[in-house]
């Protein structure tokens, strides 16, 4: 049974990733449409970051000791000031964690 | 148009490989206590090592094995874990669907490895390579694969360690290793937004998902997504934004 369902779930991730790369599917994207997937990936991954910055516990966290909220406002203006996407990664991760040793 | 396939030929193929490996570095680090979860519960559901380790092996998508692994636990029908299966996956189609232009035209063997490794991160360090200033539509399939297949080993690595040692490593998931995640989407979003459409679909997007999140909405993620990309595609519609 649990073999079944490993295999049944396989099957549905991989249609879900592999459906519209398979070019005999007789589909083309329009402009329009292209234009509207230009948006998916900023779109996806800030639905993707928000929660996890804004939320704790299921409850709204604006608190300034947050420290989700107050590291993910400096990785932004450093993304901003550098537009390097590696460092601003890695600094605004390793304040996060100082922060986080801080005040354990 | 530009060309959809530009690989790097100045480049070797293990180097574009490595190169990719690094870009998704951070993210493969904040994935790694998730990974040693998946296995851990894994076990505690009642699944033995090799199903577990198959889980991540041939599933490979985290929310989805944390979710059916909980559910097998509570003993719920293969029906119900099927659909939210296809529920919390459903974001993979816009995934493969921004990524046709670039990945279609490539041999069978490159369609089905790269389509078997588009994740979340995967689509996400593609997408930040797709808006590069100096090489607009730039697409590398060795560095895609890189990207892809090295965040594969360290899930599936993660996951055997959390098979052998999960129990006895307490309150994973209070590190806030989940914060590396946030930079990362955070450090990729950022410079993508150099137009008034895409800033209103990320403060669309930044607040239908908080919201979904709060009132625990199935699917929060897809709804927040598709709100965002629609009022962005609308407004730059309506005011003859210039692409």
């Amino acid at each position: 049974m649990i073999t079944l369902t490993i295999c049944l779930m396989a099957c549905i991730i991989f249609l879900s990733r592999y459906g519209f790369l398979e070019p005999r599917l007789p589909i083309t994207l329009n402009a329009a449409t292209l234009r509207f997937l230009s948006y998916s990936a900023p779109a996806v991954l800030t639905a993707i970051w928000g929660p996890i910055v804004f939320v704790s516990e299921h409850e709204l966290n604006l608190n300034w000791q947050n420290h989700y909220l107050v590291c993910a406002v400096f990785a932004i203006v450093l993304a901003i000031t550098t537009r390097n996407t590696l460092l601003t990664t890695i600094v605004s991760m390793m304040l996060f964690f100082g922060l986080r040793a801080w005040y354990m | 148009m530009s060309l959809p396939l530009i690989d790097d030929l100045k480049h070797t193929p293990s180097q574009r490989w490595f190169k990719g490996a690094l870009a998704v570095l951070p993210l493969s680090i904040a994935v790694i206590p998730w990974g040693i979860l998946a296995g851990s519960l894994a076990l505690d559901a009642g699944l033995n090592p090799l199903e577990s380790q198959a889980m991540s092996a041939i599933v490979f998508a985290g929310a989805a094995q944390l979710v059916a692994v909980g559910m097998i636990k509570a003993g719920v029908g293969l029906g119900s874990i099927l659909i939210t299966t296809l529920l919390i996956t459903s974001r993979h189609f816009l995934y493969s669907m921004a990524m046709r232009p670039n990945i279609s035209p490539l041999p069978l063997k490159w369609r089905l490895t790269l389509g078997f490794l588009l994740t979340d991160e995967l689509f996400a360090i593609l997408a930040a390579g797709k808006q590069s200033k100096d090489k607009p539509q730039s697409f590398d399939r060795w560095y895609a694969l890189g990207v892809g297949l090295s965040f594969y080993l360290v899930w599936n690595m993660a996951t055997l360690v959390g098979i052998i040692a999960g129990s006895q490593i307490p309150n994973l998931d209070s590190w806030g290793l989940d914060f590396a995640i946030a930079a990362t989407f955070i450090a990729i979003v950022t410079p993508q937004i150099n137009r008034p459409s895409i800033l209103i679909c990320v403060l669309v997007s930044l607040v239908a998902s908080v919201v979904c999140e709060l009132f625990q909405v199935p699917s929060g993620l897809l709804i927040a997504a598709i709100m965002g990309m629609t009022v962005g595609t609308l407004y730059a519609k309506a005011t003859g934004e210039k692409q």
